[in-house]
């Protein structure tokens, strides 16, 4: 049947008369109902799964709306989306758990900042003591050095002039060593080097024109990748150190008590105290402080983001999904970044920026520069599975990649109700078949 | 792309930097052609060679060409050249001039094979006699006429040697050769010891091993304001002055078949593809032509006015005319002078020497889909259900380089195409194709059985060492197969078979690009000219249809594939005379900007005037990102190419149809849904070329040669012979000056408000359509029903729009068949004419008398029948046979997204095989 939303309803704009699209509907009557474009009707291919959208006899059109296979898969959703929920509210229960855990942690945190925040300010006092005397000492021996170096004072200049000449090679050579040029020459250079090029170079040269890539990307590939990309990971050593709650409460009356015995320590003379060992423990104070400082910081970041209505994507936080493609590891840290890591390169996909269509999917932006293209972004759709794994990495447009990323955390119960209702649906229809069969 | 971060060597480094513009440099100017600088410098009447012994032998008018005189006799001796003119049906003239193979020369100059269709032969007019007569006003000139056509009559003045064509009454003049004495033949001749015949360009060494070689002459056109053709340039349409007074940078216009990266949009420079055929058109109405069958190297100059006013030879001629100089590097002397008169005559002329258009399937007349690169065939099935969502028809998806194995053509990438097969079957579900890519440069891999096969077989070219050519391309180290060789294109043929090209299935066809040929590392990007082919042939002999051979062999395998049953489809970037018989081209590698989109235009119209009537430019343009509104205008205009296809650049955003909004969205799919509507109009106008070699698309000039307002007209076209087309060029444009040429109204297609001919209207134009017109007097078939593709639409009713004239009258056709077999050769297909006169409409066989026993018979009916320019009035229409009633109402012209009103013949239901009357009452 048309539902009739033609011309008799057709919008006017301006003078001009839009043409308003008729739809079909097909009832599909077993299965969900849909609404068809009228360019789908009577055009030989069966589109409605009850078939009714061929009606003009020219092609005979099964209906497949009961189609065991339909029924198969929706079972299977049912299945996955039955086990998914229940992972869903485990992994809901214990991001409570990890949020619970990390406040408890920072406020541990607070308190350590102040307890060892005092300590280390009353042992800068004692260490600047130290200093003072030591300073006095050292003043009067070297009152006594000045006079002798007097007497040298044209030493040094002549040193300097020797300096001049290897100076000015050695820039040179850092500027080969770089790859360096002005960029203004390169066009000019292009041309003329392209008559030196040897027969290979000279076709990949006009190859690079097209694809932008740098030429002899396969053949000539020098790794001087920053090696150092691979260590920012993880800066606050911290963590390590502090295995859990409890053993930090001990250590924390600990320090309590280091701190007792020095401001015991302010009772006796200078002269009495180990100065070495004064420095080595400001220093070592010193040092927690700031990883405490550092700890505290990182979790007041975390909690600054978004992790979703029921924060089911605490627990993404912390975690790296990989996944292997066409030569290429893709890295993805929810919250922070993704990458591209080659055989000898690594690209940064993007920065996280934030969670889009109501947490479906994860985007990650502002990644490294393309050439004659758009910075490189991520987009990281999120469906229901049973694991939480990355697949699917695609680059639609030029920079711009696509991946698909199943978890749990997406199986969602009113999904599950849908589903329930469809399958159930077919169910009373199938019944109702076959009690017509019997009669 | 997947961009690593990695550091060069700094030479490559370099290198890879600069690769945003057409490097001018690469490519040689006439200052750095050696002959072309030669022939330059030649002066008005330098030409001293007479014809003699003239006489009439097998059928021809044959003589020598001698030097007058010798008055240098240190050089050698010059040897008589021999001419001979040929007279074929329909006003052609033939005039051939060569070294005389009885004389021994070093080498046989190389004639272009397989170019000239076989029937052409059979149209030859054996000539009887000769009549000689005295040369108007000259002293000593004495001339030999011959026939050539009833009205027509040829004449070779002997001394100095001249070949023209003119009317016999009133002996006015039409083309000629040589009316400058420019003419020039450097005669082959063995090496001086201190002579030095190479020649070096940008590091490149051609050995020449043969020595000059070049022949120039002038041709001159009569009582002509205008020459257009000699494609390709990308320039205005009628061909501006490349030398005399007033031209700045003076440059001929190049025929040298060049891959060229990002090419500028106003340049004489040669592009993908050459036809050395010139018409010229003129306010007496009249047009002639000029073709020279020639596949070397050519350069054009189109002489100013008064070029020749310093040291010009005085002609006794007081006719207007236009002068041009031809100039190539290699070859004979094969040309051909067509008489015309009417534009038409002159295309039907060229046609009857190099083929008619192969007629197309259906379906590559209708909306294709291409991409550098569609990934892979998730990233397919993705494009081709998101068309289905947003309801916009397309029949083929094109697949770029990337779907191989590492640019192995006919291999696909195992990773990213693992199903092939089942991936054509389900776009083939629906009615759709799908087109990959086949390129000339075969990868030199063992492993690599074509490369294998080819290599053991010996068939690829070869350089000056006798070792197979290795040049880079696409594939890296790569070698080309030499299609002048008919025993390598048959091979090549086989390639195309199920069981050769695995993963292909019937509804898989092919695009020919990189067939200049594109060679990455050789001279000007091709291929060095001492390469040589079957027979010893030089390359630079036969450069420019390298392509064409190319393109002839793929086709070839296509027939041969479908067991000659199946209509072939191979886009070709290179082309020259006569690919027209092998399918379609397009204007390679543009550039989103406007400048671009103009000049698509001019392209066209001198591609479907030399023949290459299915042509088209990539919408949105190949390189750069265009701007939605650009590219919905250049979906508005592109609705209208002969070759409707999108396309874009590896760097380039996504731009399919529905990436822009809903509103852009909207508009492309209104535009792309145009061309559906249209497409019966279309196929009628895609058989008229391939029984005529009329063009699809024409200039105003061919529909009206009598408009002169018309004839330097390149901003619209007509679409056959009823529909104006005029693209908006450029950003927010308000309105439009759009000329519309004749006596006669134009309707326009959305509203159908009419409009007067013969006068330039300022119109006010929006960002939903572009103006477009039919031609009063004119009947066009349209089909209505949208579609997912142009396959479903095959049973689907017509509409026909008749536009009335002053007289309320209006005719026209409709021609329809299976749509892909070969079938409608054996008469299989409907004809039918629809005349309107006198209130009332009549439905007649067109047909001509069937060539077989095979029928065609369509079931399809006529659902309406729009009237403009018609009083409302009549409430009933009467249909014979069988007097049924139909009413007549004021009903919507829907258009594109648009729904005007018109007087409407609701529901005839007349069957479109059949013949019938309906009458108005």
């Amino acid at each position: 049947m048309m539902i009739s939303v033609t011309a008799q309803t057709a919008l006017m704009s301006q003078e001009h008369q839009l043409v308003q699209e008729e739809k079909f509907y097909c009832k599909n009557i077993g299965h969900s109902p849909s609404l068809l474009y009228s360019s789908r009707v009577n055009d030989g291919i069966c589109d409605c799964c009850d078939g009714s959208d061929e009606y003009d006899g020219k092609v005979k059109c099964p209906n497949t709306c009961n189609d065991a296979i339909a029924i198969e898969s929706l079972k299977r959703n049912v299945e996955v989306y039955q086990e998914g929920v229940t992972l869903r509210k485990q992994e809901i229960e214990q991001a409570k758990r990890a949020i619970a855990r990390d406040r408890a942690e920072l406020s541990m945190l607070k308190r350590e900042r102040e307890v060892v925040g005092k300590l280390v300010s009353q042992l800068d006092e004692l260490v600047q003591k130290l200093e003072q005397e030591h300073e006095e000492e050292e003043n009067k021996m070297s009152e006594a050095r000045n006079e002798k170096v007097k007497n040298k004072k044209s030493g040094p200049e002549e040193n300097a002039d020797r300096q001049i000449e290897p100076m000015k090679t050695s820039d040179v050579e850092k500027k080969r060593q770089s790859g360096e040029s002005p960029s203004d020459q390169n066009e000019k250079d292009e041309d003329k080097n392209s008559e030196g090029l040897s027969r290979e170079e000279l076709g990949q040269l006009v190859v690079s024109r097209w694809t932008g890539k740098k030429t002899g990307e396969q053949v000539k590939e020098i790794d001087q990748t920053k090696n150092d990309q691979e260590n920012d990971g993880q800066v606050d050593g911290y963590k390590e150190s502090v295995a859990d709650n409890t053993s930090r409460q001990s250590w924390l009356n600990k320090i309590q008590e280091t701190a007792q015995s020095f401001l015991n320590m302010f009772s006796t003379t200078i002269a009495n105290l180990d100065a070495t060992q004064i420095r080595k423990e400001y220093n070592d104070y010193t040092s927690k402080l700031s990883d405490i400082n550092s700890r505290i910081s990182s979790l007041t970041e975390k909690f600054k983001h978004d992790f979703g209505k029921e924060n089911e994507f605490y627990l993404f936080y912390d975690r790296c999904f990989e996944s292997e493609q066409d030569k290429y590891v893709y890295k993805v840290r929810p919250f922070k970044d993704a990458t591209q890591k080659g055989d000898n390169s690594e690209t940064l996909l993007g920065k996280w920026d934030e969670f889009g269509n109501s947490h479906r999917y994860m985007l990650f932006t502002d990644g490294d520069e393309c050439w004659n293209g758009p910075d490189r972004s991520l987009k990281v759709k999120l469906r229901c599975g049973l694991k939480t794994e990355l697949t699917g990495m695609d680059e639609p447009s030029r920079c711009e990649y696509a991946a698909l990323m199943y978890t749990p955390v997406l199986c969602l119960d009113e999904k599950l109700e849908e589903f329930k209702q469809k399958l159930e649906s077919i169910d009373q229809v199938q019944e109702q078949q076959w009690n017509h069969d019997e009669l | 792309m997947k961009m690593k971060r990695i550091a060069f060597l700094f030479l490559l480094f370099l290198a890879s930097q600069t690769v945003l513009s057409w490097k001018k440099d690469e490519f040689r100017t006439c200052d750095q052609t050696p002959f072309c600088k030669r022939a330059r410098f030649r002066k008005p009447g330098s030409c001293t060679q007479i014809a003699t012994d003239v006489s009439i032998s097998d059928g021809d008018l044959t003589a020598k060409l001698v030097p007058k005189a010798h008055h240098d006799h240190d050089q050698d001796p010059i040897k008589p050249l021999t001419l001979s003119v040929s007279v074929y049906q329909d006003g052609i003239l033939r005039l051939k001039i060569d070294e005389d193979p009885s004389l021994d020369p070093p080498k046989k100059r190389f004639q272009v094979p397989d170019v000239i269709v076989p029937e052409f032969e059979s149209k030859k007019l054996w000539l009887q006699s000769v009549t000689t007569e005295k040369h108007d006003g000259d002293i000593a000139g004495l001339s030999s006429v011959v026939y050539l056509s009833d009205g027509y009559e040829t004449v070779l003045r002997h001394d100095p040697f001249e070949v023209y064509v003119r009317e016999k009454a009133g002996k006015r003049r039409v083309v000629s050769l040589n009316s400058n004495g420019l003419f020039d033949f450097e005669q082959l001749r063995v090496k001086k010891e201190d002579e030095d015949w190479e020649e070096r360009f940008r590091g490149h060494t051609d050995t020449r091993p043969y020595g000059p070689q070049s022949i120039s002459f002038d041709v001159s056109f009569y009582e002509s304001d205008f020459v257009y053709g000699i494609p390709e340039h990308a320039s205005s349409f009628a061909l501006k002055p490349s030398r005399g007074p007033g031209v700045e940078d003076s440059e001929p216009y190049r025929l040298f078949n060049l891959d060229v990266f990002e090419y500028l949009h106003d340049s004489p420079f040669g592009v993908y593809g050459s036809i050395p055929f010139m018409v010229s058109h003129g306010k007496s109405g009249k047009s002639s032509g000029f073709f020279w069958l020639n596949a070397a190297e050519m350069q054009i100059d189109v002489l100013a006015k008064d070029w020749d006013a310093e040291d010009g030879i005085l002609m006794p001629i007081d006719q207007s005319r236009i002068d041009t100089f031809w100039m190539t590097e290699a070859g004979i002397v094969d040309t051909f002078f067509f008489v015309g008169p009417e534009p038409k005559d002159v295309v039907k002329q060229y046609i009857s020497v190099t083929g008619l258009p192969a007629m197309p399937q259906l379906f590559s007349t209708a909306y294709h889909q291409c991409r550098w690169n569609y990934r892979d065939e998730e990233d397919v099935e993705n494009v081709d259900s998101k068309f289905d969502e947003h309801d916009i028809p397309y029949d083929v998806l094109w697949l770029d380089i990337e779907h191989t194995d590492g640019k192995r053509y006919f291999t696909w990438d195992k990773l990213l195409f693992p199903h092939p097969e089942e991936m054509q079957r389900k776009l083939a579900a629906k009615g759709r194709h799908m087109v990959t890519i086949v390129d000339p440069h075969i990868k030199r891999d063992d492993s690599f059985h074509l490369h294998k096969d080819a290599s053991e077989r010996g068939y690829y070219v070869k350089d000056a060492s006798g070792k197979d050519f290795d040049g880079w391309c696409w594939s890296g180290s790569s070698s080309y197969p030499d299609v002048l060789n008919p025993e390598v294109r048959s091979w090549w043929a086989e390639k195309f078979s199920y069981t050769n090209y695995i993963g292909s299935t019937p509804s898989l066809y092919i695009w020919n690009d990189m067939n200049e040929p594109s060679v990455f590392n050789g001279p000007e990007v091709t291929m060095p000219r001492d390469i040589l082919h079957l027979g010893g042939v030089e390359h630079r002999e036969l450069h420019n249809a390298y392509g064409y051979y190319f393109h002839m062999a793929t086709a070839d395998g296509l027939v041969k594939r479908g067991d000659g049953k199946d209509r072939p489809f191979v886009l070709s970037r290179a082309f020259f005379a006569g690919s027209q018989r092998y399918g379609a081209v397009w204007t390679g590698d543009n550039s989103a900007d406007w400048g671009h989109l103009r000049v698509s235009v001019p392209m066209i119209l001198s591609l479907g005037l030399t023949g290459m009537s299915f042509s088209g430019a990539d919408i949105g343009g190949f390189f750069g990102n265009p701007e939605p509104e650009l590219l919905v205008r250049w979906y508005q205009l592109g609705a209208y190419y002969p070759f409707f296809r999108g396309h874009a650049h590896h760097d380039t955003k996504r731009r399919e149809p529905w990436v822009f909004g809903e509103r852009n969205t909207v508009l492309m799919r209104d535009a792309i849904r145009i061309r559906y509507t249209l497409l019966p109009y279309f196929y009628t106008l895609f058989r008229e070329a391939n029984v005529s070699g009329v063009p699809v698309v024409r200039p105003l000039w061919m529909e009206f040669p009598s408009d002169e307002a018309a004839f330097s007209n390149d901003a619209a076209f007509m679409v056959g012979n009823s529909l104006l087309v005029q693209g908006i060029y450029e950003t927010r444009a308000k309105h439009a000056s759009v000329y519309l040429p004749g006596k006669e109204s134009w309707y326009d297609l959305r509203t159908g408000n009419a409009y007067k001919g013969g006068k330039t209207h300022k119109l006010e134009v929006s960002e939903e359509s572009i103006p477009a017109f039919q031609r009063a007097g004119t009947i066009v078939p349209r089909k209505d029903r949208f579609r997912r593709s142009s396959t479903q639409m095959m049973h689907d009713p017509f509409t026909l729009v008749i536009a009335l004239n002053s007289s309320q009258e209006a005719e026209g056709e409709l021609y329809l068949d299976d749509g892909k077999s070969f079938d409608f050769k054996q008469g299989a297909y409907i004809h039918r004419r629809f005349v309107f006169s006198s209130g009332h409409l009549t439905s007649s066989n067109a047909a001509s008398s069937p060539l077989g026993n095979s029928r065609f018979y369509s079931d399809c009916i006529i659902e309406r029948i729009i009237l403009l320019g018609y009083t409302p009035g009549a409430k009933t229409a009467l249909i014979e046979p069988g007097n049924k009633k139909a009413e007549i109402e004021l009903g919507p012209l829907r258009f594109g997204g648009h729904v005007g009103a018109a007087v409407t013949i609701r529901k005839p239901g007349v069957r479109v095989a059949e013949d019938w009357k309906i009458r108005i009452l």
